[in-house]
């Protein structure tokens, strides 16, 4: 098969990181991380910087994920490109659905007239305690907030995606969400 | 390169060990009818061979039959194994196509000369409730293992992927029953045996979203790579 010597390289690349080569997986990946933003910005121009970069970061962990199947005697890019086709395609149909349940709102500066209600309370300040605190979850409750919080995936596909009901889940990210409440509080 | 994409890329790497690549989809499906054919055979003799498979493996018609319904299922296997490997050529898709369309061919070929000899009796349908469990069970453990080995791939089109799983042990199953089951009346063959291979290759394809699915494996992954 006639190949281009860029495609080489990166085949190379991708033959010694299936073969445990850290060195050359971090090559690789940072070789194709300014593509993979490229493809997305030329297919999705509309979305913002950061959620470009959440695609490209779906990506990485897609080909993560499957790089058992790249075959060495074939070429890279167009499994590539296959790859990051794909999760382009699952990131639009989920972008859509978030448009649609989205309401268009007139934003509220304050919530009640009390001023110890409109403090800037915005942002959390720990992330590593919060990190801490997801840690500490059990795995069903952790897996629940991962997809249903930190993915943003609705009950159903969370439920199709862990293979447990819909009220199990509800459940599970409600006791999450309260021992991480009751974890954060004890934070000094 | 962002902060974050650059810690993504260190920590996906901290953890990589060596990978064994996955073999061409015609070698996987050569490996998944090694466990597939030796459980039909075993099936095929436990519950006894029908008494006339000497007499009817003289009979053309017979050997045309079960010959593409084995070959549909193997070209179906080795269409899965091609569709969840990315970049792969779309066009195994196409595959099965021409081993199904003999089977089904030669089926209705079969409804056609019995109108023809035996007139509306020769269309004639009785229940036959005995196809449907003896397909289950003759194509369970090539499903179970065909299942397996596409969730090594990428589901990259899941429905497909697992209508085609599907088709290819339904088809083997039917292959089996008809080892063991003395029904050739190509009209009965057509409704129950066929009929049963297509609700079970609708049923793989609706279970496509719960096996395969990109949500599942990379959100494992994720939240490995995150609290790690």
């Amino acid at each position: 098969m006639n190949r281009q010597p860029d495609d080489r390289a990166l085949a190379t690349l991708m033959r010694a990181a299936q073969a445990g080569d850290t060195q050359a997986y971090v090559l690789l990946l940072k070789e194709i991380t300014p593509r993979l933003r490229q493809i997305v910005r030329a297919q999705r121009g509309f979305l913002r910087i950061e959620d470009i970069e959440d695609v490209v970061q779906d990506i990485l962990l897609s080909l993560h994920v499957v790089r058992a199947t790249y075959d060495a005697r074939r070429p890279f890019m167009p499994w590539l490109v296959a790859i990051a086709r794909h999760r382009l395609a699952d990131a639009a149909r989920r972008y859509t659905r978030r448009a649609a349940h989205e309401v268009q709102g007139e934003s509220l500066p304050v919530t009640f007239s009390d001023e110890g209600t409109n403090l800037d309370r915005g942002e959390y300040r720990d992330p590593e305690a919060l990190r801490q605190a997801i840690m500490a979850l059990s795995p069903r409750q952790r897996d629940a907030v991962e997809m249903l919080r930190l993915r943003e995936m609705s009950l159903k596909e969370a439920a199709a995606a862990s293979g447990t009901s819909i009220s199990a889940l509800k459940v599970s990210v409600h006791r999450a969400v309260a021992s991480l409440r009751k974890a954060l509080a004890n934070k000094p | 390169m962002t902060a974050d994409t650059e810690k993504l890329i260190e920590r996906l790497a901290q953890g990589v060990g060596p990978v064994r690549p996955l073999s061409p989809p015609w070698i996987r499906t050569a490996a998944w009818l090694l466990v597939a054919i030796p459980y039909v055979a075993l099936v095929v003799f436990v519950v006894s061979p029908r008494p006339d498979l000497l007499a009817k493996a003289s009979e053309w018609r017979y050997l045309v039959e079960q010959l593409a319904a084995l070959v549909t299922g193997t070209a179906a296997a080795a269409a899965a194994f091609g569709m969840t490997i990315p970049g792969y050529d779309r066009r195994i898709l196409f595959l099965p196509a021409l081993p199904l369309a003999v089977w089904l061919g030669s089926l209705g070929e079969g409804c056609i000369r019995d109108w023809i000899q035996f007139g509306p009796d020769g269309l004639s349908l009785q229940p036959d409730w005995f196809c449907f469990p003896s397909i289950v069970l003759v194509g369970a453990v090539p499903a179970i293992a065909i299942a397996a080995m596409l969730r090594r791939g990428a589901p990259l089109t899941p429905h497909l992927t697992t209508a085609l799983g599907g088709l290819a042990a339904a088809g083997l199953g039917n292959f089996g029953l008809r080892l063991f089951h003395p029904q050739d009346a190509s009209v009965m063959v057509f409704v129950w045996q066929v009929g049963t291979v297509f609700i079970l290759t609708a049923i793989a394809a609706w279970a496509g979203r719960y096996l395969l699915n990109w949500h599942s494996i990379v959100g494992t992954n994720r939240r490995s790579v995150l609290i790690r």
